[in-house]
């Protein structure tokens, strides 16, 4: 008797179908969408290019994304947009040069879609992956010591070393960051997503 | 056909016993294998779990920084643990049920060993810094190859026993069965040729990604779950499953619907309404195979819970049942947008994973285990008592870890979605129900080397010998005994 | 890339169509009958219905099958 064929049939056409629904339609769908182009030239979004692109596998390397999100929920849905997290939902649009898309799933911390634009000062940066505390008191972020290097100071303080509020500092050492720390900051520092587009009617 | 014919061939009156020892290696090898990652895992999970309420703890190493150690967790206890414990049980199950030996023993045996390399070198490859940050498969794409290439070996065993079947009859399980066995290798090729060939970009690797990861669970695990609660309970009992003509709506539906749940992951993001709609969707109607599997259990046991008290197995495959009723009818309900604008991104979606995947499934592959294990080594499991201090261990481990999360994850959710209230101060009041959760994983861990202990006694034979099976009093052969 | 896409809607092309062509033989030939054997197949004389057949360790007698006790 060959129900075995019934089964087989049944189990793949599942799968096939569930696939189309929510891979191949949505390709088809966005998989065209293009950038925008201001008057004056100007594109968004850009792909990420040179220490930004470096950053950004920084961002991967160390799994940013098990306590960030990159994503700004719709107003009215939540409260990203209340919070100050963005001025308005993130779209596919802002997406398209992402591979992989840093979406996340969890808020631990909060979410960076538009860091850039809530922290454009690259010595916060630097300072809140070199020790979280410093920054933000009571954070649970993992400290990021391994991205920097303590360079005893002798005659001069080297010019890229962290600015440490009074109390923070490390007697006798300056704290340089190494070119993984200056490419993740490049990255956080690009990250803004707050250019209109027409998906989201202002 | 000389393959075939050693293990089609037409099986005696102690089919059960030459059935049992001819999955021996294999299926020792995979359980073997699981056990060890589960314990690896563990420390990891630990780790892990330390890290959020104290961040300095081992803060300098940086191959142990949080955000790599996370995901090894869980890709050493999907792929590790819960895949081998999973295969291993898979291939006992296809073989009893099929009546027929288990072929390709070496090829199975050396996949095994490929199968540890491919999950340690994946690991090592994310704590050094080259994890791929695409959830669930964060293994460098070229080891997957190699995962791949396993799994036709498993994928061919499974489907010779089942072409060379000597029972006239398909048995629920072996719907499942074949469901996971196929569906499996279609997910992870597509999966992996679409985000790491860059096929798909953007949000579409996204939507791909879910679809991916959310059918693991619903196409790969718990198809083998219901599959061994299906076996396992009406054989413990020596009670027939209450409702076959449930079974078969049970299956189907969940093939149906559980295929398209994936995109309630990504509620609130940047994907085209419909595609998220359609994810809420098949969320909500998988209430239609969840309650089915869960009458039908509930049916078969009612008047038996005695036995609970008399049988391992029992106690953990019930447990197993049970959370998959729980986990799966809180799925349906946060895949709603009211309810899902308070749970995303917080530690509730954290608690609900982990009832699904260890309090369903982790538990269920402790009863297989429990039950397989000394029907293949022909030894008895060396101590009551430690299998009960594994029992408790995880069930009062999952309990707390399920509770503290799932509470703490609401109030986060709630706070968040509050912007008077500061995000350090969120992260603030969450502090208490990480400690609970470390307090849980501690629970886990001892559940987790008794079993560990349990495990190495009775593979390096060293329980009592069972007695030899009795020969039955008339010819049992193919087609069954009606 | 594109030699990838031909493999990938080739693959879904072909599962496809043979799924399609297997549903509609089954439904032609009547393959859904008779389920209430299907609950008993998993017993036999050795094990059959009534028979409990697990225990924890040293509570089984190393003389006979465990029947159904304790």
């Amino acid at each position: 008797m060959n129900r075995a064929v019934f089964l087989y049939v049944g189990v793949l056409l599942t799968v096939l179908l569930s696939f189309t629904g929510l891979v191949s339609i949505p390709e088809k769908q966005l998989g065209g969408l293009q950038p925008l182009v201001d008057a004056d030239g100007t594109q968004y979004p850009v792909p990420p290019t040179g220490l930004v692109a470096e950053g950004r596998g920084v961002y991967i390397a160390d799994g940013c994304i098990y306590c960030h999100s990159q994503q700004v929920r719709p107003e009215g849905f939540g409260d990203d947009i209340e919070r100050g997290w963005g001025t308005r939902r993130t779209v596919a649009r802002d997406h398209i040069y992402d591979a992989p898309p840093l979406l996340g799933t969890m808020r631990t911390g909060p979410d960076l879609a538009n860091i850039a634009v809530r922290q454009p000062n690259e010595n916060w940066h630097f300072l809140h992956l070199y020790n979280p505390r410093i920054t933000s008191p009571g954070s649970n972020m993992p400290p990021f010591p391994f991205l920097f290097r303590k360079v005893p100071v002798e005659v001069q303080v080297p010019h890229d070393a962290l600015s440490f509020p009074p109390g923070w500092e490390v007697p006798g050492y300056a704290v340089v960051p190494t070119r993984r720390a200056k490419a993740l900051v490049a990255y956080l520092t690009s990250l803004d997503h707050t250019h209109p587009v027409p998906e989201v009617p202002q | 056909m000389n393959a075939a014919a050693s293990f089609g061939a037409e099986p005696t009156v102690a089919w059960r016993a030459e059935v049992d020892a001819s999955c021996a290696y294999p299926v020792v090898a995979f359980f073997v294998s699981a056990v060890f990652w589960l314990l690896f895992g563990t420390v990891l999970a630990l780790v892990a779990s330390i890290k959020m309420h104290t961040p300095g703890f081992l803060s300098g190493a940086e191959w142990l920084t949080f955000g790599r150690v996370r995901p090894v967790h869980l890709n050493t206890m999907i792929y590790g643990w819960g895949s081998m414990a999973g295969i291993g049980t898979l291939l006992w199950l296809q073989a009893r049920l099929s009546r027929v030996r288990l072929p390709l023993q070496l090829p199975l045996v050396v996949g095994c060993a490929l199968w540890n390399v491919g999950v340690a070198g994946g690991s090592i490859a994310i704590l050094t810094g080259h994890g791929t940050s695409v959830e669930w498969l964060e293994f460098p794409y070229g080891w997957s190859f190699l995962f791949a290439g396993i799994f036709v070996v498993v994928m061919a065993a499974s489907l010779m026993m089942f072409s060379a079947r000597r029972v006239g009859h398909v048995y629920v399980s072996q719907w499942y069965l074949f469901g996971s066995v196929l569906w499996f290798p279609f997910l992870y090729v597509m999966a992996n040729a679409l985000i790491h060939g860059a096929l798909a970009r953007g949000v579409v690797q996204a939507a791909t990604n879910w679809w991916f990861a959310h059918n693991v669970l619903g196409l790969w695990f718990t198809p083998i779950g219901l599959a061994t609660v299906y076996y396992l309970l009406p054989k413990v009992l020596g009670r027939p499953i209450h409702s076959y003509y449930l079974s078969l709506l049970g299956f189907w539906t969940l093939a149906l619907f559980y295929n398209w749940a994936g995109t309630h992951h990504l509620v609130g993001g940047p994907l085209p309404a419909w595609l998220i709609t359609v994810g809420i969707v098949g969320s909500v109607m998988m209430f239609i195979p969840v309650t089915t599997v869960a009458v039908n259990h509930h049916m078969t046991m009612k008047g038996h819970f005695a036995l609970l008290k008399v049988s391992p197995t029992l106690r953990f495959i019930v447990l197993g049942a049970m959370s998959y009723t729980v986990v799966s009818f809180q799925g349906s309900l946060q895949s709603l947008r009211t309810v899902n604008e308070v749970t995303h991104f917080t530690h509730y979606t954290i608690a609900h994973a982990h009832l699904g995947v260890y309090g369903f499934f982790t538990m269920v592959m402790f009863g297989a285990i429990y039950y397989i294990a000394p029907r293949l080594t022909g030894r008895e499991w060396s101590s009551p008592r430690l299998i009960k201090v594994h029992f408790w261990g995880t069930a009062l481990g999952m309990a707390v870890y399920w509770l503290g999360l799932t509470w703490g994850g609401i109030l986060q959710g709630l706070a968040m979605d509050n912007p008077d209230v500061a995000f350090l101060d969120v992260v603030r009041h969450t502090l208490p129900y990480l400690w609970s959760r470390t307090f849980a994983g501690i629970l886990l861990a001892t559940g987790h080397v008794a079993f560990a202990v349990l495990a190495w006694r009775m593979f390096t034979l060293k329980g009592r010998r069972l007695p030899e099976p009795a020969s039955a009093p008339s010819a049992v052969l193919a087609g069954g005994a009606g | 890339m594109s030699p990838i896409y031909a493999v990938v809607w080739g693959t879904v092309a072909l599962f496809g169509a043979t799924a399609v062509y297997g549903l509609v033989w089954a439904i032609r030939t009547g393959q859904m009958r008779g389920f209430g054997r299907g609950a008993l197949s998993i017993f036999d004389d050795e094990e059959p219905v009534g028979m409990v057949t697990d225990a924890f360790p040293g509570s089984i007698d190393a003389s006979e099958d465990a029947g159904d006790r304790p």
